[in-house]
């Protein structure tokens, strides 16, 4: 008999992935609906010391495959390995984050466990004992809920990486650690040869939870240091329009639109944007947009929630120094 | 050696038999070279066909759009008629009495003698001027990777025409000297030029002449039969390509795409990623460039220093086809390859090492190319068919592709913007919709765009304006509507298209609609010259010939004066692909108070925007400079004030160019209809 909700976490960089955070809260939520234990699977190399952390989030016990092969993650290499302590264990409910290796990952073992999956979900519940998960469709446009046929285990879902609230970690806390014992095959077809990053190592656009973004507006490379500053505060990235990265003040990478990322913040800050729609098509599907823009009738305000109409070189700095005033005294 | 006596005549046929045979045998090769590419149908309309040989070969019509192609029109003509003349030449060579003037009289020959003589001489004017050209002016376009292989190869072409003509003209000149038939009696009037170059033999015995009339008898004939065997090898090859790939060439616009058959279930690989998967046509193609390069000096991407060169990828292919097509030639055991490394060649990739992927994805499908190639090569459908690889075989394209493909298919619309929403732009709007009433003259097809992106909803309102203001009526599919795919077919994903073509055809089908008009020149050409192969055959227009003719016909009148400058760029779908050149500068012409400028490159030479191809939805992030940067920057040498266009692709590729050069508050872009809404707004 089935039992048991297990998250499988992401590392990246020698450290665990927040994603895997926010599975692992929502994990502990649904285990505590279900009345059932939370379990966590860690795949990877060097995460032993790692992998108890996962406790502070509620899970309570840790499977570990700490193995070089494991390195990076390949489909040939993750997906036998996951699979066989997932047929040995048999959990009732499967969580994977749905990021860019999730969603490979997540396809490929919901289909060797012969599971029914739903991917990139946005939220989760429990009803009569069983999982319910929400995803959007149409490119947000609509939501449709998603349950499993009767004695169809594990329920797998994806979640959506920044979606799912995130537990306070209780630091006190601590997984019991056990290492699983599977075969793991290497020398597979391809190979992981090197991993380039993004120049500027900066927080990624796609990911990030709030995003401050400058155009045309700006007027020039050096005016996008207020951007920065309010990003520092904020914990946000810096995105551009178009025509600041035509204009050569921002690299492409940060380009948010229709030729550059498509992004869901939670909050969108627009300064000096005005709204064309290959920007839109970039950044309209984001929870919260504000809008700083000296022409009222900048297309910007019609998709906006706030909108700020004052020259960005006056709101600016005095934002910037309200929030540290806020930071300050909280 | 005296020509035409024994045992010279004998040695002379030996030799006229082995240059032929050898110059068939390699044109035979060369035949079935390109006759390992697919079928195509290009035998119909033989009478228009014809026509076109008349105009464009004898007529040389596309040639001599440019100054340098006068130059070739008396080379051309001087070659035909030095080839009338060498028949003569060959029978002086079996029999030595033989003669023209026996069978046409000596009228008639004195004549041909008198054109003769004089594109002799205009040959050598001409063929001087082209090597001051080459090697002195040395015009971009001229260039090449390796400039001095090319070079050799038109010095020898160039080398030997002069040795021809000059040969030719002292044979003649010794001839009258010798006064050897009656036609020389009339040589002062008829070859004169010849008579003048006579003037240095003058004085020599009669042996000594004779031996001078054999030398350049000899040596003009030996020429001949060189150039013969060496053609093939050339450039020149040209001569052989170009009169039947002006017979074979395109009769539809060159804006219909070929249609693949996606239902062939034993299809293996979809696109061309090999070269005998083009069409025997896009093979003679090959063969006809003579790399005059008139197609990479008019090609936004080559100006722009984009990765992409019309001329050379016709060169890179033909390279190719030659040394891949013997070695297939050989698999079938046709004949023997002398290629060092037959599998190499085999294994060479077409896409992707002959034509470099950066290369494909660079064409704007502006057609510059295909309207300045005299000799009618199809580069753009080349282009598509290596795409077609790319993006359904190997999902190979610009990461930004991908997500306007996906928004293309889950919303009908590049920007992923939700479908339901496409008719908001009519709120308020006196607009209705087929479904609220399909008995109306026009369908107006407002196109991704005019629906959904703000600047060019404004568009789509001055349209609506002007078309009640009119009495014209009109419905919308509202949200009906889905996008015509022309892009995603440009962008290579025919299968996409086929499915979006599909779904529209029946949706407007379903209304029985007779009339489109729409202001978006890619629509325009989709509907017009592509639908039909979906069973969309409907009356369609762009809105610059509606809206003349509600001009014309009294029901629009411009009343408002409009005191500005106007300059119009030429949408490369309007025209180049549909030739409607005159219409938008009648509507422009209209207003009162207008002072109307053409850019250096307008109409059928018109630079393109950037925008077309797919290239609306790529980063521009190769060569030297935006196109649209390049286009904007031509618009502004005229100092106008406003930039009239006539697609809402351009529209925004010029304000973007127009604010890349803080130019957006002294310069407006304006659509046709927002121009015309203005000035009859009262």
């Amino acid at each position: 008999m089935a039992e048991g909700v297990c998250i499988i976490a992401e590392f990246r960089e020698g450290g665990f992935r927040r994603v895997s955070f926010e599975i692992a809260s929502e994990g502990r939520r649904l285990a505590d609906e279900l009345g059932e234990p939370l379990l966590a699977l860690a795949l990877g190399e060097s995460i032993d010391a790692l992998a108890g952390d996962l406790g502070c989030y509620g899970v309570e016990k840790v499977y570990v495959v700490d193995n070089p092969i494991l390195k990076d993650y390949k489909a040939e290499t993750y997906v036998p390995v996951a699979a066989q302590i997932l047929q040995n264990l048999d959990p009732k409910v499967v969580i994977t984050p749905a990021s860019v290796d999730g969603k490979d990952f997540s396809a490929r073992l919901a289909a060797r466990l012969g599971a029914g999956l739903a991917t990139d979900c946005t939220e989760l519940k429990v009803e009569r004992g069983s999982l319910k998960a929400k995803r959007p469709m149409y490119a947000g446009k609509a939501f449709a809920w998603y349950e499993w046929s009767d004695g169809s285990y594990p329920q797998m879902a994806s979640c959506r990486p920044n979606v799912m609230d995130c537990l306070a970690p209780d630091t006190s806390k601590k997984a019991e650690v056990e290492k699983a014992e599977v075969e793991v095959v290497g020398g597979t077809q391809t190979e992981v040869v090197s991993i380039e990053k993004d120049a500027g190592g900066k927080l990624d656009l796609t990911e990030a939870e709030i995003i401050v973004s400058g155009g045309r507006g700006m007027k020039g490379p050096e005016n996008f240091a207020m951007l920065e500053e309010l990003a520092k505060l904020l914990g946000a990235a810096v995105g551009a329009s178009r025509s600041a990265v035509d204009s050569g003040w921002r690299p492409h990478a940060d380009q948010v639109g229709q030729t550059g990322k498509v992004v869901t913040p939670n909050l969108y800050i627009a300064c000096g944007i005005s709204g064309a729609i290959q920007h839109l098509a970039g950044m309209s599907s984001s929870k919260y947009i504000v809008a700083v823009n000296k022409d009222p009738e900048a297309p910007i305000f019609t998709k906006a929630d706030y909108g700020v109409v004052e020259d960005l070189f006056q709101f600016l700095p005095n934002f910037i120094e309200e929030i540290k005033t806020l930071k300050s005294t909280c | 050696m005296q020509p035409g006596h024994f045992p010279a005549n004998l040695l002379f046929i030996l030799i006229f038999l082995a240059a032929n045979a050898f110059f068939l045998f390699t044109v035979y090769k060369l035949y079935r070279i390109m006759r390992l590419g697919q079928p195509e149908e290009r035998f119909d309309h033989v009478g228009e066909r014809l026509k076109g040989v008349a105009t464009f070969v004898l007529g040389q019509r596309r040639v001599i759009n440019e100054p340098a192609g006068w130059g070739h029109f008396f080379i051309f003509w001087g070659f035909v008629v030095i080839t009338i003349g060498s028949i003569e030449t060959f029978g002086v060579g079996i029999y030595h009495g033989f003669a023209y003037w026996k069978f046409l009289g000596k009228g008639v020959t004195s004549l041909l003698y008198l054109i003769q003589d004089l594109l002799c001489f205009a040959v050598v004017v001409a063929l001087c001027i082209s090597l001051y050209r080459r090697f002195v002016i040395k015009p971009e376009r001229l260039r090449y990777e390796h400039q001095r292989a090319a070079n050799q190869d038109a010095s020898i072409i160039i080398g030997l025409i002069i040795l021809l003509v000059v040969l030719l003209l002292g044979a003649r000149a010794v001839e009258y000297l010798l006064s050897q038939n009656e036609a020389t009696a009339y040589f002062p009037t008829s070859a004169f030029i010849s008579v003048a170059v006579a003037n240095v033999f003058r004085g020599l015995s009669q042996d000594g002449l004779q031996g001078w009339y054999s030398f350049f008898w000899w040596s003009h004939t030996l020429i001949i039969l060189i150039f013969l065997v060496y053609i093939p090898f050339s450039k020149h090859l040209h001569l052989l390509g170009a009169i039947p790939n002006v017979f074979f060439r395109r009769f539809s616009s060159m804006g219909e795409l070929s249609k693949m058959d996606l239902e062939d279930e034993t299809a293996e690989t979809f696109g061309v990623s090999r070269i005998e998967e083009f069409t025997w046509k896009q093979l003679l193609d090959l063969y006809a460039c003579t790399e005059c390069g008139r197609c990479s000096e008019n090609c936004p991407a080559t100006l722009t220093g984009k990765p992409l060169s019309p001329k050379l990828t016709i060169h890179h292919l033909r390279e190719h086809l030659q040394n891949k097509g013997k070695v297939l030639l050989s698999q079938h055991g046709e004949e023997q390859t002398d290629a060092a490394n037959p599998e190499g060649e085999l294994a060479r990739a077409l896409v992707g090492e002959i034509c470099q992927h950066d290369e494909l994805w660079s064409c704007t499908t502006c057609g510059n190319c295909m309207e300045n190639c005299p000799v009618f090569i199809e580069h753009i459908h080349k282009y598509v068919d290596m795409r077609r690889y790319l993006v359904l075989m190997e999902s190979s394209f610009p990461a930004e592709v991908q997500n306007v493909m996906r928004n293309w298919e889950t919303n009908s619309n590049p920007w992923g913007l939700g479908f339901a929403t496409r008719g908001d732009w009519a709120r308020g709007l006196p607009v209705k919709t087929l479904a609220e009433d399909s008995h109306v003259e026009y369908l107006f097809y407002v196109g991704c765009a005019g629906s959904f992106d703000d600047r060019a909803k404004k568009i789509s309102s001055a349209m609506v304006k002007l078309l009640n203001e009119a009495g014209v009526s009109f419905s919308i599919l509202g949200p009906e509507e889905k996008c015509c795919g022309e892009t995603a077919r440009r962008i290579g994903n025919e299968y996409l298209f086929q499915t979006m073509a599909a779904e529209l055809v029946e949706t407007i089908n379903s209304y029985g609609v007779r009339k489109i008009v729409t202001t978006c020149p890619h629509g325009y050409n989709c509907f017009k010259n592509e639908y039909p192969q979906f069973g969309g055959e409907w009356e369609v227009y762009h809105h610059s010939e509606v809206l003349l003719t509600l001009l014309q016909d009294g029901r629009l009148q411009t009343k408002l004066p409009m005191n500005k400058h106007v300059v119009f760029h030429d949408s490369c779908y309007l025209g180049r692909y549909n030739s409607i050149y005159d219409q938008p500068r009648h509507l422009i012409r209209s207003i009162s108070g207008v002072r109307f400028s053409e850019m250096d490159r307008s109409r059928n030479k018109s630079f393109c925007c950037g925008a077309g191809g797919g290239r609306m939805w790529m980063e521009e992030t190769l060569g030297d400079r935006k196109i649209n940067d390049a286009r904007t920057e031509q618009a502004l040498a005229l100092r106008p004030d406003i930039i009239s266009v006539s697609c809402p692709f351009c529209t925004t590729m010029f304000e973007d160019g127009l604010k890349d050069q803080n130019m957006e508050e002294e310069v407006k872009v304006y659509d046709l209809a927002e121009l015309l809404a203005q000035s009859i707004d009262s």
